[in-house]
C-alpha cells in the first residue's frame, strides 16, 4: 500500500516539479534560516525519524531525497492531490509553501 | 555532531548546483558554530527530557549537558496499552540511554533531581550533592493528585490500579485482567480536563475489550467519564459499535458519568448523583498535576500545572528554567509523548540561542496522536501548531481527525503507521530500535 502511496506521489511530480519552480520563484525571498529549517523539520523526524533517516516501517524514509521531488511530495500532500494520503495531507497543511521548500531542502541536505 | 557542520557545506554544495541558490541564499550560520560554553542540566529522562537532552547537543556540541533520571531503563507509556490488549511484550516498551551517553555524550546521572535551588542555580541530587547550571530543563511528567478523589489514595492504587505511569502498575493491571472472571466487569474512571493522553482512557478500553473479546466474552467494559466529549470520539464509538458490539458502555458526566468516590477494597465506585457500579477489574484513571519537582523549583502555578513562555518554554515565573512535556500548560497542544518531543527541541534551541546571545528562530510544534482500537483498526488525530499574538494556536486549516467514512484498508494502514511512529520517535528520543 505505501508503495503505491509513492509511486502515486512520483507520478505527481513530474507534473509538480514544473509547478515547484514557480513556488520557488515566487516564495517572496521569505528568509528561513537553517535554524528555523531545522526545528520545522524537527516535528517531521517523530514519524520519519533523526533527519528523516528512520524508514524500516510502514513509514517511508525522506533523508536526501532530491528537493524537488520532496517539495512536490509536499506541495501535492498540501493541496490534497496524493491519492492514498493517511496524514501527511493533514500535517502539510500547518505549512507554508516557503516552510514546505525549507523542509524539502533540509531533508535533501542529509548524507551519512 | 560534526556531520552537521559538514552537512552545511554540502547543502551549499548541492543547493548551488542545482541553482536553487535562492532557497538557501539566507539560511544563517548555524548557532553552535558560535559555541558558547555552558552548562546544561536536564530533569526528567523521558520522552521530553531525553530528546531535550540529544538536541542541545546537535544544536551546540560544545555545550555541557547532565541528564538526572532515576531510571535505567524506561518504559513509555505509549503502547501499554497494546500490552494490556495482548498485542506485545512489555519489555517491547522499555528504553535505555545509551545512545545519549556514547553517542552525544550527555552525562546521564541515574538518580532523583531532590531539590531546586532558582536564586543559586542548583539541583540538588539524591545523594546530597549538587550541580550548577547555567540553564535548567525540567520534564517530570506528572504526578497524581493522591487527595483529589476520595478513597483514592496511594494504598488504593495497589488494589485499582491507574496504570498511568508504566511499569508495576501496568503489570498489576494485566495480572488483574488476566485473572478477572469471564462475565466480571472493567470498569474505567476518566478524569475532567486536563490530563496526560487525551485519547489514552478510549484506546485503553478497546485494547482491554480486545483482551475479553478474545478470552472471556461474556465480561463488560464501563467507561464512567467526568467530560461529556472526548478526544476522536465520534472514531472511537463508530469503531466500538463495529468491532465490538455492545461490549464497551460509555457513560458521560451528564448521564452521571463522573465517579465521586473508591472503595478499592471492595472494588466499588460511586458517581456523583449516588449510583454505585461493582466491579471485577477497577482502572482508575486520577486527575493529575506537574512532577513534584516543578513545585519544588517553583514553577508551578494554582492550578499545579506549569505556565510557560510560548515562544521558548521558559517558566514564565522563574528564568533560565524551562519546563516542557505533560507538565506544563500549553494547550491547544495535548500532553502527549510526540509533543513533549516536540516542545523539548524548541525548550533546545531557545537555549541555545540564548546562550550564544542569538536570535531564537520562530517556534513550530506538531502533534499525532494514533490509538489503536483493534489489531488492524488505528486511527489519529493530527495538528501543527505556533504561536500566533502570543499565544499557542494551532495553524488554521492543519490537522484534524483521520475521516469518518475511511475504508478498512485506510484503518489497517493507520495501525501500521502507528507501530511506525512508535518507532521513529523512540529512535529519535532515546536512539533505541526494536528488539
Ligand atoms: C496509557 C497511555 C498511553 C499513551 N499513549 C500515547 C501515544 O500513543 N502517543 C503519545 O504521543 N503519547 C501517549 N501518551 C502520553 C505520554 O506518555 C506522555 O505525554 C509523555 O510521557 C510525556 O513526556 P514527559 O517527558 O512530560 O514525561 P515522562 O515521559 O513521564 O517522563 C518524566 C520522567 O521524569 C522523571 N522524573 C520525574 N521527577 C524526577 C526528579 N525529581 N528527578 C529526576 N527525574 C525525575 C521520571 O522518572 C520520568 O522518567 C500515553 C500515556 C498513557 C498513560
Ligand atoms: C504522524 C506521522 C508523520 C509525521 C509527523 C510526518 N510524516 Fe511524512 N509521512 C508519514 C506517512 C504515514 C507517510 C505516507 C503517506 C501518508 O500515509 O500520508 C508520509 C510520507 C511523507 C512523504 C512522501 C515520501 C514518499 O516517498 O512517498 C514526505 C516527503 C514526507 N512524509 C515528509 C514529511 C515532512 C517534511 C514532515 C514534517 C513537516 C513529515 N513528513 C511529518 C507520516 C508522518
Amino acid at each position: 500500500m505505501i508503495k503505491s502511496v509513492q509511486n502515486n506521489a512520483r507520478a505527481l511530480v513530474v507534473g509538480a516539479l514544473m509547478l515547484a519552480g514557480t513556488v520557488l520563484s515566487s516564495a517572496q525571498a521569505e528568509e528561513i534560516s537553517y535554524n528555523h529549517a531545522s526545528m520545522l523539520a524537527g516535528s517531521c523526524f517523530n514519524c520519519h525519524g533523526t533527519d528523516g533517516r528512520y524508514g524500516e516501517d510502514s513509514i517511508p524514509s525522506i533523508a536526501g531525497q532530491p528537493a524537488g521531488v520532496l517539495l512536490a511530495q509536499l506541495i501535492a500532500f498540501k493541496r490534497d492531490e496524493t491519492p492514498n494520503t493517511t496524514v501527511m495531507n493533514r500535517i502539510a497543511k500547518g505549512y507554508t509553501e516557503a516552510e514546505l521548500e525549507a523542509l524539502a531542502n533540509y531533508f535533501a541536505s542529509i548524507r551519512d | 555532531m560534526k556531520h552537521f557542520i559538514t552537512n552545511r557545506r554540502e547543502t551549499l554544495k548541492l543547493l548551488g548546483a542545482t541553482g536553487a541558490v535562492a532557497a538557501l541564499g539566507s539560511w544563517g550560520v548555524p548557532a553552535w558554530s558560535n559555541g558558547g560554553p555552558g552548562h546544561v542540566v536536564v530533569v526528567g529522562g523521558g520522552f521530553g527530557g531525553a530528546t531535550a537532552a540529544k538536541y542541545l547537543k546537535r544544536y551546540n556540541p560544545a555545550l555541557q549537558v547532565t541528564l538526572v533520571e532515576p531510571v535505567e531503563r524506561f518504559y513509555t507509556c505509549p503502547f501499554t496499552n497494546l500490552y494490556l490488549g495482548g498485542l506485545r511484550e512489555f519489555e517491547s516498551v522499555g528504553h535505555d540511554y545509551r545512545e545519549l551517553k556514547d553517542r552525544y555524550g550527555v552525562n546521564v546521572l541515574h538518580t532523583t533531581a531532590q531539590d531546586i535551588d532558582a536564586a543559586a542555580h542548583t539541583v540538588t541530587l539524591g545523594d546530597g550533592s549538587t550541580l550548577r547550571y547555567d540553564r535548567l530543563v525540567l520534564s517530570p511528567g506528572i504526578e497524581i493528585r493522591w487527595d483529589a478523589l476520595e478513597g483514592y489514595g496511594e494504598d488504593a492504587a495497589e488494589k485499582a490500579p491507574h496504570a498511568w505511569k508504566a511499569g508495576e502498575q501496568t503489570l498489576l493491571l494485566k495480572r488483574q485482567l488476566e485473572a478477572m472472571d469471564d462475565g466480571g466487569v472493567f470498569i474505567l474512571s476518566a478524569p475532567a480536563n486536563p490530563f496526560r493522553c487525551p485519547p489514552g482512557p478510549y484506546e485503553r478500553v478497546s485494547m482491554v475489550a480486545h483482551y475479553l473479546k478474545t478470552h472471556k466474552p461474556r465480561s463488560k467494559v464501563l467507561l464512567l467519564d467526568s467530560k461529556d466529549g472526548f478526544s476522536k470520539q465520534g472514531l472511537f464509538m463508530d469503531g466500538w459499535a463495529e468491532v465490538y458490539g455492545d461490549m464497551i458502555e460509555w457513560v458521560s458526566l451528564s448521564d452521571d458519568g463522573r465517579v465521586v468516590r473508591v472503595d478499592a477494597d471492595r472494588l466499588e465506585v460511586e458517581t456523583e448523583f449516588g449510583e454505585r457500579h461493582q466491579a471485577g477489574v477497577l482502572n482508575v484513571v486520577p486527575p493529575q498535576k506537574a512532577g513534584w519537582i516543578a513545585d519544588r523549583a517553583g514553577v508551578t502555578d494554582e492550578s499545579g500545572w506549569v505556565p510557560i513562555k510560548p515562544a521558548t518554554f521558559e517558566s514564565t515565573q522563574v528564568s533560565d528554567i524551562y519546563v516542557v512535556g505533560d507538565a506544563t500548560v500549553a494547550a491547544p497542544m495535548p500532553k502527549s509523548g510526540f509533543v513533549a518531543n516536540a516542545q523539548a527541541k524548541v525548550a533546545a534551541m531557545a537555549i541555545v540561542s540564548s546562550l550564544a546571545e542569538r536570535e531564537m528562530p520562530p517556534a513550530s510544534w506538531a502533534n499525532t496522536c494514533y490509538s489503536i482500537i483493534a489489531p488492524g483498526y488505528g486511527i489519529s488525530v493530527a495538528g501543527v501548531y505556533s504561536v500566533q499574538d502570543g499565544a499557542i494556536a494551532e495553524v488554521e486549516g492543519s490537522g484534524g481527525i483521520s475521516p469518518r467514512d475511511a475504508d478498512p484498508d485506510f484503518r489497517r494502514r493507520e495501525a501500521e503507521h502507528a507501530v511506525g511512529w512508535y518507532n521513529a520517535i523512540c529512535q529519535d528520543t532515546w536512539g533505541t530500535r526494536p528488539a
